[in-house]
């Protein structure tokens, strides 16, 4: 029969649990990985239900640590990071708690949990830095699906919105390297492209969301001499896996997937916040330059008969450009105005109505009917929405960011001219009454009023694009920077770099963790100490003398020293077989033996000085 | 059989390592096994399960916890193995015990630093739970079992301890020199009697031991120190007549020397004959033994009691 196991208490491990729980909150149960996760963490909470012995109690342990880093390969920002952190400290915990027993108190099994943690730290950064990274072995697995929270639209279809309620939730924060936000007339980031039009709406390519295509995965490029003015990106939860981008960067990471019609997708679940790096490259990107397709002209011919007419008329015209530039001077001379309250257009020719009767409306407005009447017009034109603007806001702490709020919402217009490909055009920008106040929002670095929360959002903001800046930013591209500049061209080297970091970490922290765990024998220590004071005076101690003789023949010499004495062998008595005493009462005795040493030296100084030394006499 | 359960309930890598020899063992790198616990194994692929989600996710969370598991299971290498090496073992003089009966076997560690969940058991017998060792001397006593009378080694002693983190198992095996005296098992039945008054003759212990009850005295004498409780006259000592220690009638003249039962199978005989000494000297009964070759005469006291059973647990 097997002695019971005496296991300790499960509260260490609830408590990582729990923990764990809390940084679950925000995982993406439509993602394979997320599923995956949650089942994990949900298997830990049942095994430490049942573990009744220690192999099962490990397990649990194991498994809250698996579950902490695959929380962390899908929340990377800094709360989840630090409650990922917490979790891992505490499961450590539980595991150490396993094999040191009952009597360890939870101070101090998070302190040798955290010792053990820091001891294995800089191995893990030794490996974490030199070991090569390589791309993924095949990305698309566990594509989420489309889920559901605000944000932009997949239709754009401005007649039937009556009017714009201002959202000021929070949509997306970007960081540049450079900490100087881009001038407000580039600040157009465009996150979806619509190509089907429909005579009143305007529609994204069917199969979107679904299939992503593009370049394959793991092409990085090479770091370039500009590879400090990056971009990083956090964007809040959105129903799509398009992120946006400024359309000219290179992305950094492989899960992002730049689109041939100019939208940039990014292969992670749309409902998780996200983080992405992009760098900024001074050439036109690709999408740009690629030729229109059929559906890039397609225009119901039997809607909005008045909006066909004039955009046949300026489609006499043999520039392109002049076409446009004709097409300006219209809107420019219409006295078109801005409304949040348009109300809704009428069926089936809204554009018309919008055109040539209300003259008021939102950007969706401009941009849907300015791209029409370019169809019209024989020119190839789509609708962008994204975000205009943002403000740009400087932290106490941390990092600077553009803030960008569902507010700064925008839809713009892009055109093919042949030879300069796909423009940008913001109809919007025409309007007699000037720009509209959501878009101009951009110079404004702080509002006039802001509250304390919001306040205190931006401060935590700072902090997280920080962390994210730091964090996103070490990536293969800046890792083969590192190991260019550690190694140059000798990259066989790489090998015998690892394996000496991976020697010298262990040799450094292991005699450290080693000094610790020896335990130091002060009572014996300190009583060398006494028994070299005594020497000092001429009293050796006999064969076969105890600690208290040896002190009465030292007190019978020198009557001063006996009151110390006498409490010296008391407290020696008591440090040293008072076994598990309680640690304060052992520190008292402590300080009495302290005391008592000093007043016996005290007291021998001053025995010393009344004795006349011979010597001193006759030098 | 019960030390081939434990050995059957032993994890394979414990039955491996050759067996050290001598007086003393001081557990270093020539003598410390250490291999990677089924958990250890678990570990590892948590770790590189980590690694694959970090290379297919691109994050850095996981990759770098990933890296801490490795560094972690780098670093509990050393540590268990520290957790051991240094240790010096040594045994204690071991007191007898009856066969079929718990046996314990002193053991003595002595270690300059504290150690952590140290597990110690013998082949023979159970694993103690685990132990933390103070820096110091520690003295532990190991359960075991034996079936046979004689003079017996404990089997070997194996140490192993997988603190601080159980991602390793560290053991080393080690047989003690010192042998252990077994008595034969305590078990009732028929013992020989030859006294210098009676002849020989058979006696149930059951009756013997009621006719030779605290009641047969004869005579009181002043109590020794050296005399036994038993035989205190505790109605005297009650009526306030002092310490006074009953003179049984048959302790001087009639001393029974206890031999074996005829008709008995030999081993079986001595068993009961160790029952018998046991009881006899528990009431504090003059008893002498004979057995063949070997003659004690009759006696009191613990240490005639343990010669009695010595020459029991010896005789062949």
């Amino acid at each position: 029969m097997t002695p019971a196991q005496v296991l300790p208490p499960r509260r260490l491990q609830w408590l990582a649990q729990a923990v764990l729980t809390l940084g679950c909150l925000g995982v993406d149960p439509g993602w394979l990985l997320g599923i995956f996760t949650l089942v994990l963490v949900l298997m830990a909470a049942l095994k430490l239900l049942e573990a009744r012995d220690r192999a099962g109690r490990r397990l649990v342990a194991l498994l809250q640590l698996v579950g902490c880093g695959l929380l962390a390969a899908q929340q990377p920002d800094l709360l989840p990071s630090l409650l990922q952190l917490l979790a891992a400290v505490l499961s450590l915990a539980g595991l150490l708690q396993l094999e040191s027993g009952l009597s360890v108190g939870w101070r101090l099994l998070l302190r040798r949990s955290l010792r053990v943690m820091a001891a294995a730290l800089p191995l893990a950064l030794v490996l974490f830095l030199l070991v090569p990274r390589i791309g993924p072995f095949g990305a698309g697995a566990g594509w989420p699906s489309g889920g559901a929270a605000t944000g932009l639209s997949e239709t754009l279809d401005p007649g039937s919105i009556a009017t714009l309620v201002d959202n000021a939730a929070p949509a997306a924060r970007v960081a540049f390297s450079s900490n100087r936000p881009p001038p407000p007339a580039q600040r157009y980031w465009r996150v979806l492209v619509h190509s089907r039009f429909d005579g009143s709406r305007w529609l994204r390519d069917g199969d979107a969301e679904r299939a992503p295509s593009g370049p394959p995965p793991g092409l990085i490029p090479p770091p370039t001499a500009a590879a400090d003015s990056d971009q990083v990106w956090l964007v809040e939860p959105s129903r799509f896996t398009a992120v946006p981008w400024s359309g000219t960067a290179s992305p950094l990471d492989p899960s992002l997937r730049p689109q041939p019609t100019g939208e940039l997708r990014l292969l992670r679940p749309a409902l998780e916040r996200r983080s992405y790096r992009l760098l900024e490259q001074p050439g036109p990107p690709g999408w740009q330059m690629r030729p229109p397709r059929i559906v890039d002209l397609v225009l119901p011919l039997d809607r909005n008969p008045r909006l066909l007419a004039l955009g046949r008329s300026w489609g006499s015209l043999p520039d392109p450009l002049a076409r446009v530039q004709a097409a300006e001077r219209w809107f420019r001379s219409q006295g078109f105005r801005y409304s949040r309250t348009p109300g809704n257009l009428p069926e089936p020719n809204g554009l018309d109505a919008f055109l040539f009767e209300r003259r008021e409306g939102f950007c969706g407005h401009y941009a849907s009917a300015f791209s029409a009447l370019m169809r019209a017009a024989g020119i190839p034109s789509r609708v962008v929405s994204g975000y205009r603007g943002g403000a740009w806001v400087v932290p106490m702490s941390g990092a600077s960011y553009l803030e960008l709020r569902q507010s700064d919402a925008h839809a713009w217009s892009e055109i093919w001219l042949p030879g300069r490909g796909w423009l940008g055009v913001d109809p919007s920008a025409w309007l007699a009454g000037g720009a509209p106040a959501s878009a101009a929002a951009g110079e404004a670095a702080v509002g006039p009023v802001l509250g304390p929360l919001r306040w205190l959002q931006r401060q935590w903001w700072g902090l997280d694009m920080a962390w994210s800046r730091w964090w996103l930013g070490f990536d293969q591209t800046r890792q083969e920077a590192l190991l260019t500049w550690l190694l140059g061209g000798r990259r066989g080297l790489l090998g015998w770099l690892i394996l000496a970091g991976v020697a010298l970490t262990l040799g450094l922290t292991l005699p450290l963790l080693r000094s610790r765990t020896a335990a130091v024998d002060r009572p014996g220590r300190d009583l060398a100490v006494l028994l070299r004071l005594l020497r000092g005076m001429g009293i050796e101690p006999a064969a076969g003398e105890t600690l208290e003789q040896l002190s009465e023949r030292a007190a019978r010499r020198h009557p001063a020293l006996q009151e110390p004495l006498a409490e010296l062998v008391r407290c020696h008595a008591e440090r040293r077989f008072g076994a598990g005493m309680d640690p304060a009462a052992a520190r008292r005795a402590r300080q009495r033996w302290q005391y008592s040493l000093q007043l016996l030296i005290r007291r021998r100084r001053e025995a010393l000085r009344l004795t006349p030394d011979p010597d001193r006499d006759h030098p | 059989m019960r030390s081939a359960e434990g050995q059957r309930r032993r994890p394979w890598p414990e039955r491996f390592g050759r067996v050290q020899q001598g007086e003393r063992l001081q557990l270093g790198l020539r003598n410390l096994y250490i291999v990677p616990t089924g958990f250890g194994g678990l570990w590892l692929a948590g770790a590189a399960l980590l690694l694959v989600v970090g290379i297919q996710t691109q994050r850095n969370g996981p990759l770098l916890l990933s890296y801490l598991m490795l560094a972690l299971l780098l670093l509990a290498l050393h540590l268990s193995h520290d957790n051991l090496q240094g240790l010096e073992l040594s045994c204690g003089t071991p007191r007898a015990g009856f066969a079929d009966e718990p046996l314990l076997y002193p053991v003595r560690l002595r270690s300059r630093c504290r150690r952590e969940a140290v597990v110690l058991g013998l082949s023979r017998g159970d694993t103690l739970p685990p132990q933390r060792l103070d820096a110091g001397q520690t003295q532990l006593a190991l359960p075991w079992r034996c079936g046979q009378r004689g003079r017996h080694g404990p089997g070997t002693l194996l140490i192993r301890s997988s603190a601080p983190l159980g991602l390793f198992v560290c053991w080393s095996r080690w047989q003690p020199p010192l042998a252990q005296t077994v008595y034969p098992a305590r078990r009732r039945g028929p013992v020989g009697l030859v006294s210098s008054a009676t002849a020989r003759q058979a006696l149930d212990p059951q009756t013997h031991g009621s006719s030779e009850g605290s009641e047969h005295w004869h005579d009181l004498r002043p109590h020794r120190p050296q005399d036994s409780q038993t035989r205190l006259a505790w109605k005297a000592l009650a009526q306030g007549r002092g310490r006074l220690t009953k003179v049984f009638a048959d302790s001087a003249s009639a001393t029974p020397r206890l031999s074996p039962a005829g008709g008995v199978p030999h081993e079986r005989a001595l068993e009961h004959l160790c029952e018998a000494v046991w009881q006899h000297s528990r009431r504090g009964a003059c008893f002498g033994l004979e057995l063949p070759g070997q003659r004690i005469p009759p006696g009191q006291g613990r240490e005639h009691r343990d010669r009695c059973l010595q020459a029991l647990a010896l005789c062949r």
